[in-house]
């Protein structure tokens, strides 16, 4: 065969100027960028993004509750929301992007190019991911009105900028490589769609309530993954070096997809999807009965057997004080106080919690979430030696008006798993929460209006600047 | 792709810009594609023929490098198989429904698929205006695709497939779903861009006329395998040839002498069967023994002793035509012996 057959390198058929011609990845990213924002999907996904924020600042401004939610907390729905849209919108453009162009019969025309398939795929993962920058860009004003001149805008910015990029390609890049692999579109739809609520519900859910298993399953998810640093990060005062192992399994969730897609998936973009090598069948086997065997651990009836067999006497000589009796203030203040522990007894005590807790004293008032009233409410301490003392800062941010009795409990830490303990409650702080709302929403409606209006009239001013170049007669 | 070893003492002539030696496909355990060889020569026009399932959508992909055989191998312009980015820049094709992005004008489709080709975006545009000319389209240029009715869809498909200069053409059901006179415009055309371009084109078509009226030459297949090939006039040739004195023929008579014809027709020595096609338009078929070689005279055939016959018998006759005398009789006879 190869005694016949020329080695092609010196023979051109073509009269390709090649010397002034573009990479193919950048042709591919640019023609997919006038698909998907010229009479595509993604300006009227952006579109119903921005309304989406929109409204959200709109109820957070009128809804008097949640008008009183502390700017730090605000700022960290917002953000938290815009990226699950936006990962959302990536993961759509995504799933689409090979599958629809096979249905629409208009990629075995590229694939008939001399362009290699990793290009294709490069920049068809550029474009999808093109509606990020946008997406974010409108997301800052709807972040600083929300913030109200807190300090929290800054940070905010910087690590949603961060995590939302990362998350944001890797969801891009689940989404191809889900299409990629997909017998249909419908089917790469379905899978994508299925993927986010399976890392979307668990990440919206409380990780400890699960054990061990059931953190770590938490933790395992990148979307989790983000959601906790962010709220540690942006909203509890916790520092990077204290939360930074979270950002771990979206970082390696981003090498895993894009590698994936890159290097493996993409060379061997096929007309025809589906019919996965049996390999990956097998992988896919595996990953799932892991999934499942994980989920059965993780379940709060397996990971903990919980017994109160007998209770163990704890010393009687710890002691909690306050440094504050009343304390009248206005919906949406900030209450900072402290706490003394003290151990009052001969011997060193066992290792110690204090949780707070806040008892509206109106029997027809509404319930107390204590979660919106305070970012940390428990908080624990090393055991005290005899004598010895450790004062605490608390912060409450007030969110209902009201009569409310705030105190905290000391518990001794139990000794064995199936022991337990006697608390102790410290003199309570009588708090009188007079209303006022803090959002103007005059001052948000704009905000509220004004943005997706403006992304209406540039589509708009585009249809028209895009009319005016072209034909628009009939066959 | 892995080449045969057995075919690689093959050689071509420098006409020959096509070369498919062995190639098989199977889908699991199905044969796709059973043994397919086969060769285009420079300025050629060549017909696949052949049924639904018959390998023909298979044997293109795997000529246009979307798909690999599982055996055997192909060379386009002396590039083998091995190097199929290569055999990319020297194909054109129009794959069965094809796609258009909607949102695009003409001009800007033919030009970014010459700047995948590797033209400056200049050069793309001057040689996309060329090409739109070329298939009578540069009044649409800056049209939306969107806009453009089937036959013009079908049109810009061709001058896509003529962006990169090539030397073979694919053309897979072109004229599928254009009225009588798009087919008719939309074969001229491709047979005036196979002379002027002296390119090779294979045109994958149910239309038996199509491949009859334009093609020089015609590989039919049924069930993935091929069952006749060369000239058309070859083929039909070689069949007829092969029916000669033994097979079907069919007689138009006068309405009102239909009955008379049958009286006659069965009568005669050496018929077998004889059946009334049409009785309002006289059509007669006529069905022979089977006679063995040796027995056969040459100077006068057995079509010629029955219209003897019938003109003995004062039987006008208005029309006769033997079975085998057309593509689409030799298309349906040897793809019938296949599926039985």
């Amino acid at each position: 065969m190869n005694s016949i057959t020329k080695h092609p390198s010196n023979k051109s058929v073509t009269n390709a100027s090649t010397s002034r011609a573009l990479p193919a990845w950048w042709l591919v990213f640019t023609r997919e960028l006038v698909d998907l924002w010229i009479g595509g999907k993604a300006f009227n996904l952006i579109l119903i993004y921005s309304i989406l924020l929109g409204v959200m600042v709109y109820v957070y401004s009128f809804n008097t509750e949640l008008s009183l939610i502390p700017p730090k907390e605000a700022v960290y729905e917002m953000l938290k929301n815009a990226m699950a849209v936006s990962m959302f919108v990536g993961l759509i453009i995504g799933a689409d992007s090979l599958s629809g162009e096979r249905e629409r019969a208009t990629l075995e025309s590229v694939l008939l190019t001399p362009t290699s398939r990793q290009q294709i795929v490069v920049g068809k993962f550029l474009a999808g991911a093109s509606s990020w920058p946008l997406a974010f860009i409108i997301a800052i004003p709807f972040l600083y009105v929300l913030s109200q001149g807190d300090e929290v805008l800054g940070p905010a910015i910087f690590w949603g900028a961060v995590t939302g990029t990362v998350m944001v390609l890797a969801f891009t890049g689940l989404g191809m490589l889900i299409s990629c692999w997909s017998s249909s579109n419908k089917v790469s739809y379905f899978v994508s769609l299925g993927v986010y609520v399976l890392l979307l519900v668990p990440a919206e859910l409380p990780g400890k309530s699960a054990g061990a298993a059931g953190q770590f399953l938490q933790w395992i998810n990148p979307m989790a993954g983000v959601n906790h640093f962010l709220s540690k990060h942006l909203v509890n005062y916790r520092t990077l070096a204290e939360f930074w192992t979270w950002l771990i399994p979206p970082a390696v969730s981003f090498i895993i997809i894009l590698g994936l897609l890159f290097l493996y998936a993409g060379p061997r973009l096929r007309l025809e999807g589906g019919r996965p090598s049996k390999l990956w069948v097998r992988v896919s086997r595996a990953l799932g009965l892991a999934v499942l065997v994980i989920s059965l651990i993780a379940s709060p009836g397996v990971s903990l057997a919980h017994t109160f067999d007998e209770l163990q006497p704890q010393a009687s000589d710890l002691q909690i004080t306050i440094d504050m009796e009343y304390k009248q203030v206005k919906t949406g203040d900030k209450v900072e106080f402290n706490t003394t522990v003290t151990n009052a007894s001969a011997q060193d005590s066992p290792p110690l919690i204090v949780a707070m807790n806040i008892i509206n004293l109106d029997a027809s008032g509404d319930v107390v979430d204590p979660e919106d009233w305070s970012p940390q409410r428990t908080q624990y301490l090393e055991s005290l030696t005899s004598g010895d003392a450790a004062e605490l800062h608390w912060i409450i941010n007030t969110i209902l008006e009201g009569d409310y009795m705030v105190y905290m409990v000391l518990i001794p830490a139990p000794g064995t798993a199936t022991s337990t303990s006697q608390p102790v409650a410290s003199p309570g702080i009588h708090l009188t929460v007079a209303p006022f709302t803090r959002l103007n929403p005059a001052g948000v409606l704009p905000y509220a209006i004004g943005i997706p209006g403006v992304i209406l009239i540039a589509i708009l001013i585009m249809y028209r600047i895009r009319r005016r170049s072209i034909d628009m007669g009939g066959p | 792709m892995k080449g045969n070893g057995q075919s690689a003492k093959v050689t071509q002539p420098s006409t020959q810009l096509l070369l498919a030696n062995n190639l098989q496909k199977y889908y699991g355990p199905r044969p796709a594609l059973r043994s397919l060889s086969f060769s285009l020569q420079k300025g050629h026009i060549l017909g696949f023929l052949g049924p639904n399932g018959a390998g023909k959508t298979t044997a293109i992909r795997i000529l246009t490098t979307i798909l690999e055989p599982d055996q055997g191998y192909y060379m386009v312009d002396d590039i083998s198989s091995d190097y199929p980015e290569q055999i990319r820049r020297r194909i054109g094709v129009l794959p069965e429904g094809l796609g258009f992005p909607r949102h695009i004008t003409g001009i800007e489709y033919l030009t970014y698929f010459g700047q995948l080709y590797g033209y400056s975006k200049s050069d793309a545009r001057v040689n996309s205006l060329r090409l739109l000319e070329e298939v009578g389209l540069q009044q649409r240029a800056k049209s939306l695709i969107g806009t453009f009715s089937h036959g013009m869809r079908q049109r810009i498909g061709i001058a896509r497939a003529l962006v990169n200069n090539p030397v073979v053409v694919f053309l897979d059901e072109p004229t599928l779903g254009l009225d009588p006179r798009g087919q008719q415009e939309l074969l001229t055309l491709i047979q005036r861009i196979t002379r002027e371009r002296n390119v090779g084109v294979i045109l994958c078509s149910h239309a038996l006329s199509e491949i009859e009226g334009y093609c020089d030459d015609v590989v039919i297949m049924s069930s993935g395998q091929v069952v006749a090939q060369g000239s058309v006039a070859d083929v039909v040739g070689r069949v007829q040839q092969n029916t000669l004195n033994q097979k079907t023929f069919r007689i138009r008579t006068s309405p009102d002498a239909v009955e008379k014809a049958l009286e006659v027709l069965k009568v005669t020595s050496n018929v077998k069967k004889v059946t009334l096609v049409n009785e309002t338009d006289g059509w007669l078929r006529v069905e022979l023994e089977n006679i063995p070689e040796t027995s056969l005279n040459r100077k006068q055939p057995l079509s010629n002793q029955i219209l003897q016959a019938l003109i003995r018998a004062k039987v006008p006759i208005l029309g006769f035509e033997a079975v085998s005398g057309r593509l689409q009789d030799v298309f349906l006879e040897l793809t019938e012996e296949i599926i039985q």
